[in-house]
């Protein structure tokens, strides 16, 4: 039995070595991190989210941000038009992140027009949110939140639910993060909107097989984006629709509203009470505006622009509060903002009714 | 030297057991990177990268670690990480020896008291224990919903597995008669 006792440890001090050499990066830098005047509505406590959080498996960290981003141009990008990519533009820069390579990285700590943000994609939530960073960085926690990644910061490691853009742990608990736009389309969107795109490399400073998607696949869809159901527990679940229906969502610090994006897609303009959705074509994308009862009168143009109070505008500017828009499968909407406002589906065949729902 | 490995000393002296124990090892070895999607479909040209190697020690899961080098093929994409390796080589060698001494229980059943596959049902484990970046990759294949507990029982099946291999062989090397184990 002897030797039996030495193996087992043998394996158990190699086990720890191993362990103490897998260091943590990113600490000692600047700890201002921008953050919202006034956070979002949340539909249930602090406590319980943080207290809801489950392990998805890897240590923080373990899932690697990308921290040096390096970027090609449009013309040496290796996309097909049907890939899924999550864009941003500012000031005059606008970079584009491939979905391939966000689904083993999750978080890109860049630059864009000047600005420090995090792009970050929840790949079981189909969720692109991005967030000013100010001098810090943010990783992967490796936490779950009704299957929505956790992020932290890499100087105070508060936690961050990412839909809810709110801290749930640490020096940040409760304050929400200053949130961008991403644009969650294909490349063949993408790069008709904007040419001059600079494109995510595959040069990531780390290795993974960026041609295959563990989950699934979006070109065409495919795996865990089309099946009907979920992996995690949920705080909140409905039959409403199936689980991965797209939708579209936005918060203000009083409401919530989800758009369902097929719907949206073929009226083109929607709204509840306090929320107006318009499709915009060309990024096959939904921006939200806040209305506060005020019923504006927006039609639709047919060309990607609208009408409202005898100006036409496009879909991204129309003169109403912009809000950030969201995509996300309707089950992980559901599981944060159970009390959104949403469009009520047709009543009869051919006559579709706008009802704006009360908060249930 | 113990009696158990006098024992085996004496196993592997026969060349049939020695390349039982190879042969399955490096089966096991290729499933388990495939588990780990170490070893995966996709890839669109020959390339062979490597990274900074002090990388191999940055954990990507409990027991799982960062590849240093990728070998590219038309068709599927190989992650070198040498800790992986390393340990799918340990549970490996483990599964040999078990499936080893398992194949004397069935086939010289006087040598061997033990006529039972424990030893190669603690290998399962291991195989289970893949990750698909932030859910384990059964748990896609299934498409079932998993819980807290679920998780965190994911995150110890490979030394689990190692444990099992363990006892599981000291138990059949106990009850085998190396005196009595012929060609």
């Amino acid at each position: 039995m002897r030797w039996f006792h030495r193996l087992a440890v043998a394996v158990t001090a190699l086990s720890l070595a191993v362990y103490g050499l897998a260091t943590q990066a990113g600490q000692g830098e600047d700890p201002t991190l921008p953050l919202a005047e006034s956070g979002y509505v949340l539909d249930d406590a602090i406590d319980d989210y943080a207290d809801f959080m489950m392990s998805g498996g890897p240590p923080p960290d373990g899932i690697p941000a990308i921290d040096d981003p390096v970027f090609i141009e449009a013309s040496e990008a290796d996309l097909d038009p049907g890939d899924k990519v999550i864009g941003f533009y500012h000031e005059g820069e606008a970079h584009a992140y491939p979905q391939l390579i966000m689904v083993h990285h999750e978080i890109v700590n860049d630059r864009v027009g000047g600005l420090n943000l995090a792009v970050t994609y929840c790949p079981l939530t189909a969720t692109a949110q991005g967030f000013e960073r100010g001098e810090t960085t943010f990783g992967v926690s490796g936490q779950l939140l009704n299957s929505n990644v956790v992020l932290f910061d890499r100087e105070t490691r508060s936690y961050f639910s990412q839909i809810t853009a709110r801290g749930l742990r640490g020096e940040y608990q409760d304050e929400t993060l200053a949130e961008v736009n991403l644009i969650w389309t294909t490349w063949g969107h993408w790069s008709s909107k904007y040419p001059d795109t600079k494109v995510l490399s595959e040069d990531t400073g780390h290795l993974r097989n960026y041609s295959r998607d563990p989950y699934g696949s979006y070109n065409p869809l495919g795996g865990y984006y089309e099946q009907d159901g979920t992996m995690f527990p949920l705080m909140h679940s409905s039959d409403r629709h199936h689980t991965k229906e797209m939708v579209v969502g936005a918060r203000t610090s009083e409401a919530s509203a989800y758009f369902v994006m097929s719907d949206l897609v073929r009226d083109e303009v929607q709204s509840t009470d306090r929320f107006l959705a318009v499709y915009a074509p060309d990024l096959d994308t939904g921006y939200i505006y806040s209305i506060d009862d005020s019923a504006p009168q927006v039609t639709s143009r047919g060309d990607g622009t609208y009408e409202m109070d005898g100006g036409i505008f496009e879909a991204d500017e129309l003169p109403l509060e912009k809000l950030v828009s969201v995509e996300a499968f309707f089950f992980a909407w559901h599981a944060f903002y159970p009390e959104s406002e949403y469009v009520a589906a047709p009543t009869r065949v051919g006559e579709r009714v706008r009802l704006a729902v009360e908060p249930a | 030297m113990s009696k158990s490995l006098a024992t085996l000393a004496a196993i592997l002296r026969i060349p049939l057991h020695r390349r039982l124990v190879a042969g399955s090892g490096a089966v096991y070895l290729l499933l388990f990177m495939v588990a780990l999607q170490d070893i995966s479909r996709g890839g669109r040209s020959l390339q062979f990268l490597t990274t900074d190697w002090t990388r191999m020690f940055e954990r990507t899961g409990t027991v799982t670690f960062e590849p240093i080098a990728q070998l590219t093929l038309p068709g599927l994409t190989i992650l070198l990480s040498p800790l992986n390796i390393l340990m799918g080589a340990v549970i490996a060698l483990l599964v040999g020896l078990n499936l080893a001494v398992t194949y004397i229980a069935f086939r010289q059943p006087r040598a061997c008291s033990f006529n039972r596959s424990t030893g190669i049902l603690a290998s399962f484990p291991a195989l289970l224990a893949g990750s698909a970046c932030c859910a384990p990759a059964i748990v896609l294949i299934l498409g079932i919903q998993v819980s807290s507990l679920f998780m965190t029982v994911f995150q110890v099946l490979i030394p689990a597995s190692v444990v099992l291999l363990l006892v599981t062989l000291k138990l059949i090397l106990d009850r085998t008669k190396p005196e009595l184990l012929h060609q």
